[in-house]
């Protein structure tokens, strides 16, 4: 779903209460349960971190009894589901003896595709876990250890991780105390990982090497296998989190809490390029000299919340109330160094002054920037016999992003509930085992854009002559200053049904929901003049999503020996750009997806104010002339050459239509759980219906015409009429739909004396995709965001996964 | 326990108040970035703002590889064109549009030059404004060098006007910074009546044109910027200005506008001009100033004149994407014994700088592994076509630019003599005026008051440029009956070819929309201007369209 134009958001992770998490200081081991706040209006109270939705977390805690010892660990590998079908020597060979293709046979056969790939590769991860409690105090702590060894070669990351929680209750249970820390140190390489394209588009009678065995470099295309061994690419982090919560409760009916937090995110990247690398040898500026690089940063935020809260019953009549402030601070900076000329390896980055420093070679940066927001918020509730259920809250929310007369702005969210189970009426229906009607309206900013753009800046605009012959930096205005800049507002609305019926055998719930997006925050064309430069971010148009969401789980069979569960979830949504013009600013269309590759052909996707996001606007392609030239219909269905179609933006002008539709219209998934005996089996299948991708893959390498490469095989047999250049249209504009099986988990339950829990499971995943896509995998196609739909030219590998693991607790 | 309660229960409702109290604020902290209240302390700073526009200009004046002032002024006229080449090169069709007139009134280039060009007006605007409000003991300058600057940057900013009005003919016209909010149409003639009495009200207030003003705007710049409008102003405003025109000239080549390396003069060399010491010559009137060594700041042209192995040709480190090449027939309009024909342009077969051997094509184009041999016609060689259009060409088709020169990055041999590492490589500089220039439109201006007869100083006008293009015994000079309009254009094409003018020079000959040439037909006189971006339209309601366009 697309609710913003100026930048993809992630959604709050809420952990055991507090706002702010971070994901990756998570083990899935240390997860108790897991849920997504759906509902606008529950969601208002967050406020603008909670614009991109809410994912709920609570983690396992230690528990009354005698202490607990879990142990988990698996181990997985990554396998080849399909390398693209490009030519290999053989088959390039019957192209040239055909003549369908000129290219010269440089007389070897090779494929190295399959050196970039690390075929041993086999990760495993250890979770340790102990905990324990008493009445007035419990603790859990966990140690994790990953070593991730990627499917590619020079691509891995080693982790350890780190976390803590206690909670101590005191003064007769009226006052608890709640710390976490959490801590995960990695080291990742990050060198490997890419190059797809250019190993698949070599010539695959090429060697990459000389004859004598060193490599052979050509300046204008990358050796990816002599890079893997002669360059360095490592990346360092340290992310630890450390917060705390009082609560007390101050009189019967009254509690009140601190929460504080500090969140640090800390850096270092390194790289190195061996004095003979190909990127040090073609170097102008330095040739065979090494090249080092290293980048720090350090990211933090700090946050303060206090709340009170109240909460009284009076018969069947109960209410409660919240009312709490939130600071927030954050602040990045960074530094980072690279320099050139090295004349040994030895160093790497690690001695970076140890050569002089020359103008072109060196390159030196740093910076640093905050933000801060604040916020007041109340929330009510009431509820009369658990019948009727009303919540109203209100969030007063600045931020420092904004203009000086726009930093503050109010939130409202109000929901209802009625729980129809409980009136009189329903005791008779045996058949409905629960009921709920639920509906809700939730208001909540964003102010996901960067920093100061209220501001006038200078900044840098390269280096000129000065009159005393020196060159010095200019400095001119960046930016155009926009002080009215203020708060992107989401008003959303949700009518949901919760229901359980047939014996407690049929849950599920339905969801009806409509998200409107207004003022919202993009980056919009300034008009010059009288504006200096051509872009200034501002609020401008509405964008919105409408759909339903339907969630079912049915417990097929349940008896002693077996138990078959069903969960099915199913989505459509309709996106819209309803207005992107203000009473400023008048535009009606943006441009997305930038199709890339050779010819420079644009983007893919228009979207036109009061049309559908993620539309395919293109040419309608009308057949090959016989000397294989396109041909294309214009708006008059008249059958004309590629020059005289007209590519205007004017709708009443364009030759080009509406070829396809990006964004699924609907997403599907199928979980079934089954459990004979000690042996449990989930089979988990996901899909995605109705829309469209752009095979960039076949636009640049199904077609012959002017090119050296290695080619696709199609090239000659489902694209060989083609004898023009390459071209963006519906010829090239396929279904996307696919239906995967996308995990498949069998485990089994021993029961041992003295052992609390023993379980072994196999895993598989991403093992069958059923698609009529002839591209690369169409899940690994972006189906959200601004620019979807477009394949990738260097796909990385779509791989099977199978892993092993045990889980073991006493 | 009630005392302690109350206690507690006093704290945690205090320290939320407080901290509110406290902590409401939310200004915005600076680190990394200037603020423009903050600047201007000192001439240093003053000049770095006053420099800034011709960072900027970079960009939109010289092929930077940018859509800018240059590709429409160049790609829609007869000498230059960026056909398709095999998979390069379709790029939306806007290299085709150029070359068919057929742009369209929201095509993304023209708005791209339209958006370039007023970003640097304003970069001229900004520290106007600001130096203009400024005291100067605030600022560590000197009255005569407040006012120099501003002259400066008005001569600047007129430039800036003249280039727009050039392409787009009728345009808004705003001296301050976001006001007026819409500013509406200017007539091209009200335009150019600005332009000219900004120049006029400040070039007596710019410093003469000498060494220290390299790749600046000084008087001499001024002043050929009148010679510009003058030239053109019988298109321009209806109203033939030819006496303006020679008064103009003739101060630069009197020198009365100063000279960068001592007298204004034409350098005898015809290279000169172009190589990577071009600072030192004479006739520099106007460019922007490279310098790769200690500023890294080097000439952007490469990306759009350079094959993708050009670099080895040079013994250089830059290539380009094989973009502009000169449209077949217009090499041959050089005479053989013209030093132009080789020394400005390249054909046939390429060899390396370092060893003499051939330079071999990579990089998965139809001739990797082959020699580069740029061939005089625009058509697929290779597969043996002899269809030639803008849609038909191929990695080595067409004639290619050999101008400007950028120096050796490394050692090589030419004709056998060992050529050391030129210190100055890649920091040529671009000329927007040069002194050859001003001698043509001199001579042009004399012609046509002359009834379209060359009179003898224009004559001698022409042929002192022109005999610097041949040996001795080569040269045959113009005379009254040699040099008529149709030659005045062709050789001016010779002479000026990548310049930036031949769009101007075809419009002011009366041939931009009436003549053919290779795969371009005539087109309707409307095309003489370019449209007003569509883009700039709907988000100013006061711009009106130019005739010819919806």
């Amino acid at each position: 779903m697309v609710l913003h134009l100026s930048q993809a958001r992630n959604p709050l992770i809420i952990i055991d209460g507090i706002p702010g998490g971070n994901l990756d200081l998570l083990q899935q081991d240390d997860i108790e349960s897991f849920s997504i706040l759906k509902d606008g209006s529950a969601a208002a109270i967050y406020g603008t971190r909670a614009n991109a939705g809410v994912i709920i977390i609570t983690t396992k805690k230690g528990k009354v009894g005698p202490s607990r010892f879990d142990y988990n660990s698996y181990v997985r590998t990554e396998r080849l589901v399909k390398r693209p079908d490009f030519m290999n020597a053989t088959q390039l060979r019957e192209r040239i003896k055909s003549g369908e293709y000129v290219i010269p046979d440089l007389g070897g056969d090779f494929n190295y595709f399959y050196d970039l790939i690390n075929d041993d590769n086999l990760s495993h991860n250890h979770n340790l876990a102990v905990s324990g409690g008493s009445q007035t105090a419990n603790y859990r702590v966990s140690g994790n250890y990953r070593d991730i060894q990627g499917f590619a070669k020079e691509n891995s990351r080693r982790e350890y991780g780190l976390r803590l929680s206690l909670t101590q209750r005191g003064l007769k249970d009226r006052l608890t105390a709640q710390f976490n820390v959490a801590a995960n140190f990695n080291n990742a390489n990050r060198l490997g990982g890419g190059g797809w394209e250019n190993v698949l588009t070599k010539n695959p009678t090429e060697s990459y090497f000389k004859p004598d065995g060193s490599p052979l470099f050509t300046r204008t295309i990358t050796n990816e296998i002599a890079r893997l061994s002669l360059e360095k690419n490592r990346l360092q982090q340290q992310t630890s989190s450390v917060d705390g919560k009082l609560t007390l409760e101050i009189i019967p009916g009254l509690t009140g809490s601190v929460f504080a937090a500090h969140q640090r995110d800390w850096t270092i990247s390194s790289e190195y390029r061996d004095k003979n690398s190909q990127n040090s040898l073609e170097d102008s500026n330095a040739p065979g000299g090494g090249y080092a690089a290293r980048a720090t940063g350090l990211s933090q935020n700090f946050n303060v919340e206090p709340t009170l809260d109240y909460s009284k019953s009076f018969g069947k009549h109960k209410v409660s109330g919240l009312a709490g402030y939130m600071y927030r601070y954050e602040v990045n900076e960074g530094f980072n160094a690279n320099n050139r000329g090295y004349v040994n390896d030895l160093f790497e980055d690690n001695n970076m002054g140890s050569v002089p420093v020359v103008v072109n070679r060196i390159g030196i940066g740093s910076n640093k920037n905050d933000n801060t927001l604040i916020a007041g918020f109340a929330r009510g509730f009431y509820s009369y016999d658990d019948k009727y259920i009303l919540t109203a809250t209100i969030r007063r929310e600045g931020s420092s992003r904004f203009g000086a007369n726009n930093k503050w702005a109010t939130f409202p969210g109000v929901s209802g509930a009625w729980n129809v189970t409980q009136e009189n009426f329903m005791k008779d229906v045996r058949w409905v085992n629960n009921l709920k009607l639920r509906l809700g309206y939730g208001e909540t900013g964003n102010s996901g854009f960067a920093n100061y753009a209220s501001l006038v800046t200078l900044g840098g605009g390269g280096i000129y002559l000065f009159p005393t012959g020196e060159y010095l930096q200019t400095y001119g205005p960046n930016r155009n200053p926009n002080p009215n800049i203020r708060w992107e507002r989401k008003q959303e609305t949700n009518f949901g049904i919760d229901f359980t019926v047939l014996d407690n055998k049929l849950s599920g719930s339905i969801e009806l929901y409509n998200r409107v997006t207004k003022d919202l925050l993009d980056t919009y064309t300034s008009p010059q003049p009288p504006f200096i430069v051509s872009s200034i971010n501002t609020n401008v148009g509405t964008i919105s999503a409408r759909g339903i969401e339907i969630t079912l789980g049915y417990l097929a069979v349940k008896n002693e020996n077996f138990t078959w569960d069903i969960d099915f979830t199913g989505s459509t949504t309709r996106n819209r750009l309803d207005r992107y013009s203000n009473d400023e600013y008048k535009r009606d269309l943006k441009t997305f997806g930038g199709i890339g590759g050779f010819g420079a052909l644009g983007d893919a996707i228009r979207t036109y104010e009061g049309r559908d996001l993620g539309e395919f606007w293109g040419k309608r392609f009308a057949g090959f002339t016989p000397d294989g030239k396109w041909t294309f219909y214009n708006r008059n269905n008249e059958v004309v050459s590629n020059a005289q179609i007209n590519t205007s933006t004017f709708r009443d002008q364009t030759d080009l239509a509406v070829i396809g539709n990006a964004i699924p219209k609907y997403y599907l998934s199928l979980t079934n759980n089954f459990r004979y005996k000690a042996f449990d089996l989930r089979v988990f299948l996901r899909s995605k219906l109705d829309y469209d991708i752009l095979n960039t893959m076949a636009i640049s390498y199904g077609n012959k015409n002017g090119a050296g490469t290695n080619l696709l095989n199609s090239t000659f047999t489902k694209y060989a009429a083609i004898k023009d250049t390459y071209m963006y249209s519906d010829y090239y504009i396929e279904r996307g739909s696919f239906l995967k099986v996308d995990e498949v988990t069998l485990g089994y339950t021993f029961k041992l004396k003295g052992v609390r829990n023993l379980r072994a499971y196999v895993t598989g995943q991403n093992l069958w995709t059923i698609t009529g896509y002839t591209g690369n995998d169409p899940d690994f196609v972006a189906d959200t965001g601004l620019g979807p739909g477009i394949d990738s030219r260097s796909p990385y590998p779509s791989t099977r996964q199978f892993l092993f693991g045990v889980n073991f607790g006493f | 326990m009630k005392t302690n309660n109350k206690i507690i229960l006093t704290c945690l409702v205090a320290a939320p108040l407080l901290l509110m109290n406290s902590c409401t604020k939310l200004d915005e902290n600076v680190y990394d970035q200037l603020i423009s209240d903050n600047f201007y302390n000192n001439k240093n700073e003053v000049l770095s703002a006053v420099l800034r526009p011709y960072t900027h200009a970079n960009a939109w004046v010289t092929p930077s590889g940018q859509d800018g002032w240059w590709r429409p002024s160049e790609l829609s006229a007869d000498q230059l064109a960026w056909p398709t080449k095999g998979k390069h090169g379709e790029d939306g069709g806007k290299w085709k549009r150029l070359h068919y007139h057929s742009w369209l009134s929201d095509d993304g280039p023209l708005n791209n030059a339209w958006s370039l060009m007023y970003w640097g007006m304003g970069l001229c605007n900004d520290p106007i404004e600001n130096l203009e409000k400024r005291d100067i003991s605030k600022m560590g300058i000197t009255q005569v060098e407040k006012d120099a600057y501003i002259a400066e940057l008005k001569l600047l900013r007129a430039f800036h006007y003249l280039k727009l009005m050039d392409l787009f003919g009728n345009i808004p016209v705003v001296t301050k910074v976001g006001t007026p909010a819409k500013p509406a149409t200017m007539p091209r003639k009200d335009v150019f009546n600005f332009i000219e009495k900004e120049i006029k009200d400040n070039i007596a207030k710019a410093p003469l044109h000498s060494k220290a003003m390299t790749g600046r705007m000084s008087q001499a710049g001024g002043y050929a910027m009148l010679v510009e409008l003058y030239l053109n102003a019988e298109v321009w405003t209806g109203t033939a200005r030819w006496d303006d025109c020679i008064a103009a000239a003739d101060k630069l080549i009197s020198g009365a506008a100063g000279g960068q390396n001592g007298a204004m003069a034409l350098d005898p060399n015809i290279f000169d001009q172009f190589k990577s010491t071009n600072d030192l010559s004479k006739e520099a009137i106007f460019s922007i100033a490279y310098e790769y060594r200690q500023a890294v700041f080097e000439p952007s042209w490469t990306g759009e004149f350079y094959h993708f192995q050009q670099g080895p040709i040079y013994g250089g480190t830059r290539n380009g994407n094989d973009g502009v090449v000169v449209i077949p027939g217009v090499f041959t309009t050089y005479s053989d014994s013209d030093l132009r024909k080789r020394g400005w342009l390249l054909e046939g077969p390429m060899v390396r700088f370092d060893n003499g051997q051939p330079n071999i094509a990579s990089g998965g184009n139809e001739y990797s592994g082959s020699q580069v041999v740029f061939v005089d016609n625009i058509r697929k060689n290779k597969i043996g076509s002899t269809v030639s259009n803008m849609s038909e060409g191929e990695e080595n088709s067409g004639v290619r630019f050999n101008k400007y020169k950028l120096g050796n990055s490394v050692p090589g041999i030419v004709n056998g003599v060992p050529v050391p590492i030129d210190p100055n490589y890649n920091n040529t500089d671009w000329n927007i005026y040069r002194l050859t220039w001003i001698y043509f439109a001199k001579a042009e201006a004399l012609m046509r008051k002359n009834g379209g007869v060359a009179n003898a100083e224009a004559l001698t006008l022409i042929n002192t440029c022109k005999q610097r293009a041949f040996a001795p015994a080569d040269f045959v000079p113009y005379t009254a009956a040699t040099l008529t309009y149709d030659e005045l254009l062709a050789e001016r094409g010779r002479e000026f070819i990548f310049e930036g003018f031949r769009r101007d020079d075809l419009i002011r000959f009366g041939k931009f929309t009436t003549a053919s040439w290779w795969d371009h037909v005539p087109s309707a006189s409307f095309r003489n201007l370019f449209p007003i971006p569509q883009v700039q339209r709907t988000l100013n309601v006061n711009l009106a369209q130019n005739p010819g366009y919806n």
